[in-house]
């Protein structure tokens, strides 16, 4: 085992792209399991548009690019539209109960190196499963350091709000959009890369050392700190993920898609790009388990025994 | 040590960008421009006769004091009785003092806020009318406030009897000057005044913004008489939120002192531009057949400028504007330039050397921006998010120029029926934009969305059913302005796209011709419009303006049923006794025609002809219908047809003639197709995952 001083960003990323590639497999089941839950919200939501404007050719106006149209159908279907945005959070909410799941089997699988597809499934499974609860435990733990994020946002915003109500320019409109935000999300990216750490914590201790999930949070936050590689590490995951989104965004521009054949391409496409950003989420957290493996293991918490014993 | 000064280090540089950026937008000390030179060209094009009576002419002299936004001025009133009738008052309209308190009608209908800004405690304005004289008598003790109308003062609050001091509105924008002598019929009279403006900070209109100052009604204004010979009456009405300005023509020679340092645009021609004491300048400004004079002092300003050709010469278009928008100011010389040319040809030509744009700077944008002076313009929707293709910088141009005819040159009364010169000039302005910048573009073209500027407008208006006040409602009825704003503007432009869709466009547009080019100059009412444009195209038009402008109401078009039955031979039992027989299915069995029915309905209260078309399967050309219904009768329509295929789809004004009601019903097809519904539902289901993939795995 190398020692943890001794990986560097070069190190994390490399074990994310061995993670990625050994378990191929692995990583497209996750994925399916996103796209399903992906096409259910798009099945849903297209069946509440059609109950409403299946009959209403203006609709295909307003999906074809027409604002007037759209804003004729908003205004007409407005019960419709706010039924998709319970569609919408309820997906994500699903997903994100699946994603302590999933996270906490490819951390046992990163961490283990099942061989064979049975193995690695039962790995998946029996770490999924064993670290559930503790997840969900380990997500409140979350809480006050969002409520600090939500106050750093509307603080940033407010300290930015003069100069972009006066922007005339897309630089003056988005610097200090991004400058007013950039305190919150840095703190944002700290939670989340704590957590992350927390889980694989949790993960490769949970037989061993059993640690608390508080304690496990906590250890988490002090290694971040004392460990700035590891924001590194997941900034470096997060700019890949916005230049893919950004990229798609660019080349998409301009290219409607008409008709259901035109649907269908469009979901296609956008599984592709969902695809290479889980890899990178997934690449991400091979490389976390890696460095967690280095870490100190927590205290052993021994089993309290009864004077009877 | 380091750790601890890193954070406040990259604190002070967040400080800096966030909060001293504006910096970055610093414009310099202020410097001496060159002299300008006079325009040299006659206040009216080609000069000429005088095109209105100019019975109102005003002589001023007013100087600038930037440091406290405070005008120091003189000025003459050359009036003329105008009416058959004698006159020993004149009410003065003194605008500014709607921003002096709280308790001006203008800031009690606001609310305390105009444009949703609230005056600051340094902010208000006001006007002291410190001399007045005819000859050489001093009448300054017979100039007095006016009593608000009574039907301007609001009932005291329910269940008192009275309304408290401090409730009470006490309006101080009206003031009256009796004179010594009656001025009989046709006679004429010079008043003399020195007043001093203080500016407010801007909120509506007129007032300061840093050293950005927009001087707009500034000065004591004579009201109009109106009415018929031998009964005139004065129409001068105090300021309200929802009322604008109405004023009679004549010749505005007006000299303008303000520091060296200071650009000054101004309503007219720039006769002269001489140095005077103290590091000022002295700007002499001649207008003529104008009804109103606004000007614009800045230090930073820079002008950019274009010429327009119209019919009978050519038009001098300026952007005055800060160096930091020099991108939009091409934006609205474009615009300008277009909007001079499209007007001029459609109703009568641009009648003065100059078009002058005031870009605001951008804080001063929302307040001071859009807003209509003869000559003078302010516009407005310099932004960021004004991306090329979004059209709202050219659209507020276009708006605020095409004032300049209906207003500037057709002189109604905005304060009384605002719908003449808002909603007519909305009409018009969607016309030009569409000829601009083309028909299905005309107000975004931006990243694959399209959007025509009437059709956008009909997408984000109100219901007119929904609201309480007629179009033709006067200012002050208005339930709010939020109605007044509805009313004047959007249902009135949605209303004459539907007229003029039903009397055919180009008998419209040339009925309109008419009707501006009859009452140029003058102060048109809306019965007067009406009265042209039924003239014009020969019709009584009573069946639209009345219920239309007059009533609440709206319309309500859709499909009630649209179904098809196999035709065929009546089945059942005819006859009786012994002659009874008994026609089955098998006896009469279907045919390959369909009895087709649909139903029609308005559920509204107006009334407008609807044509309707039915499309049938392989059938390409459509078969069209028509519902009359103009006058009466009743609220929905059957129609039966018999074809030889199934009917697909019902549509309601297939050409989108009718402007006043949701289109969204008025096209329905019978066989649900889910294609759409399904494309929108792969866009969510994608945003759906990038969120997913956001907050989880």
């Amino acid at each position: 085992m190398a020692s943890a001083r001794h990986l560097g960003l070069g190190d994390l990323l490399g074990a994310g792209v061995r993670g990625v590639s050994r378990y191929t497999g692995t990583v497209l089941a996750v994925f399916v399991v996103q796209s399903l839950v992906a096409a259910g919200c798009m099945f849903a939501v297209a069946s509440v548009l059609a109950q409403t404007f299946a009959h209403l050719p203006m609709f295909d106006e307003a999906v074809d690019g027409s604002l007037a149209a759209l804003l004729w159908c908003l205004r007409h279907g407005s019960s419709s539209f706010l039924a998709i945005g319970g569609l919408l959070l309820g997906a994500v909410v699903l997903w994100e109960l699946a994603s302590w799941f999933l996270v906490g089997g490819l951390c046992g699988v990163f961490a283990r190196h099942p061989e064979g597809r049975a193995d690695t499934a039962r790995c998946f499974g029996a770490a999924g499963a064993a670290t559930y609860l503790r997840y969900a435990r380990l997500a409140p733990c979350s809480i006050p350091g969002y409520v600090a994020v939500a106050i750093l946002f509307a603080l940033g915003m407010s300290v930015a709000a003069p100069r972009i109500e006066h922007a005339l320019t897309l630089p003056q409109l988005l610097g200090p959009l991004v400058l007013g935000a950039l305190p919150a999300l840095l703190v944002l990216h700290l939670l989340w890369t704590v957590s992350d750490h927390a889980r694989v914590e949790l993960t490769l201790r949970h037989e061993t050392h059993d640690p608390g999930v508080v304690r496990a949070y906590l250890r988490a936050f002090g290694f971040v700190l004392r460990r700035p590689l590891t924001l590194v590490h997941t900034g470096v995951g997060w700019l890949l993920f916005l230049l893919v989104t950004t990229a798609y965004a660019y080349l998409a521009q301009g290219h409607p898609m008409y008709g259901a054949e035109g649907a269908i391409t469009l979901f296609f496409v956008r599984q592709g790009v969902a695809l290479l950003r889980m890899a990178i989420k997934i690449g991400i957290l091979a490389g976390q388990v890696e460095l967690g493996r280095t870490r100190p293991p927590p205290p052993r918490v021994e089993p309290k025994t009864s004077a009877a014993d | 040590m380091k750790a601890v000064k890193r954070p406040g280090v990259v604190a002070l540089a967040l400080a800096l960008t966030l909060g001293g950026g504006a910096c970055s937008r610093d414009p310099g000390t202020p410097r001496v421009r060159p002299l300008p030179k006079p325009d040299g060209s006659p206040a009216l094009r080609g000069g000429g006769a005088p095109r209105s009576p100019r019975n109102a002419s005003y002589t001023i002299e007013a100087t600038l004091d930037p440091a406290n936004h405070q005008i120091k001025a003189k000025q003459t009133l050359h009036w003329t009785n105008t009416g058959e009738t004698p006159v020993d008052t004149l009410p003065f309209h003194l605008y500014l003092n709607a921003f002096k308190n709280e308790k001006s009608l203008l800031m009690r209908s606001a609310r305390g806020e105009l444009r949703n800004i609230k005056v600051n405690d340094h902010g208000w304005g006001w006007i002291d009318v410190t001399s007045v004289k005819v000859g050489t008598a001093e009448l300054g003790g017979r100039f007095k406030i006016a009593p608000l109308p009574p039907e301007l003062v609001p009932p005291p609050p329910e269940g008192e009897s009275h309304t408290a001091p401090d409730d009470a509105i006490e309006d101080e924008t009206v003031a009256e000057l009796q004179l010594l002598e009656p001025v009989p019929a046709g006679g004429k009279l010079d008043v003399e005044l020195e007043f001093t403006a203080q500016l407010p900070e801007v909120v509506a209109r007129t007032g300061y913004k840093g050293e950005f100052h927009l001087v707009g009604q500034w000065f004591p204004k004579v009201g109009v008489r109106l009415g018929p010979p031998g009964a005139e009456r004065w129409e001068c009405q105090p300021m309200h939120a929802n009322t604008e300005f109405f004023s009679d023509f004549g010749v505005y020679d007006v000299s303008i002192t303000v520091p060296s340092t200071y650009v000054v645009a101004a309503t007219g021609v720039l006769v002269s531009a001489t140095e005077a004491a103290g590091g000022t300048r002295t700007f002499k400004y001649q207008a003529q057949d104008v009804h109103d004079f606004a000007w614009m002092a800045d230090p930073y300003m820079e002008v950019m400028s274009g010429q327009a050709k119209v019919e009978d010469g050519t038009v001098e278009v300026r952007v005055v504007h800060r160096p930091d928008q020099r991108a939009f100011a091409r934006r609205h010389l474009q615009a300008g330039i277009g909007a001079i040319e499209k007007f001029s040809a459609a109703y009568l030509p641009y009648p003065w050397p100059i078009m002058t744009i005031v870009d605001p700077p951008p804080e001063a944008m929302f307040t001071a921006g859009g807003m209509e002076y003869p000559t003078l313009i302010t516009t407005a929707g310099d932004s960021a998010l004004s991306r090329p293709g979004i059209r709202l910088p050219e659209m507020t141009t276009v708006h605020e120029i095409g004032h300049n005819w209906f207003q500037g040159i057709l002189a109604s009364n905005e304060p009384m029926e605002a719908w003449l010169d808002e909603g007519v000039n909305e009409w018009a302005d969607a016309k030009v934009l569409s000829d601009l910048y083309g028909p299905r573009t005309s107000a975004i073209d931006w990243m694959g969305w399209q959007a025509e500027y009437a059709a956008l407008r009909d997408a984000i208006a109100d219901d007119p059913a929904s609201i309480p006040s007629p179009i033709a409602s006067t200012g002050f009825a208005f339930v709010d302005s939020r109605a007044y704003f509805k009313q004047s503007y959007a249902t009135t432009m949605r209303a004459l796209r539907t007229l003029e869709q039903d009397v055919g466009p180009s008998r419209f547009a040339a009925a309109m011709k008419a009707y501006a080019r009859a009452w140029a100059f003058r102060h048109p009412t809306g019965s007067d419009l009406i009265q042209s444009l039924s003239t014009t195209l020969g019709q009584d038009l009573s069946w639209f303006f009345v219920p239309v402008f007059q009533e609440v109401g709206g319309l309500k078009l859709g499909v009630h049923t649209a179904s098809c039955t196999r035709a065929h031979k009546p089945r059942g039992v005819f006859g009786a006794g012994s002659a009874r027989t008994r026609v089955s299915a098998t006896d009469a069995p279907d045919t390959g025609t369909y009895v087709c029915e649909v139903v029609i309905t308005n559920t509204g209260s107006w009334r407008v002809p609807v044509d309707v078309a039915l499309k049938f399967a392989d059938d390409p050309s459509p078969l069209r219908l028509q519902w009359a219904e103009r006058e009466g009768g009743s609220h929905w329509k059957r129609f039966v047809v018999k074809r030889s295929t199934q009917l697909t789809e019902v549509i309601i004004d297939p050409e989108r003639k009718i402007s006043l009601d949701s289109p969204v019903e008025h096209h329905y097809r019978l066989e649900g197709d889910g294609a759409a519904a399904l494309r929108a539902g792969a866009w969510f289901g994608g945003a759906a995952q990038t969120l997913m993939q956001l907050v989880g795995l």
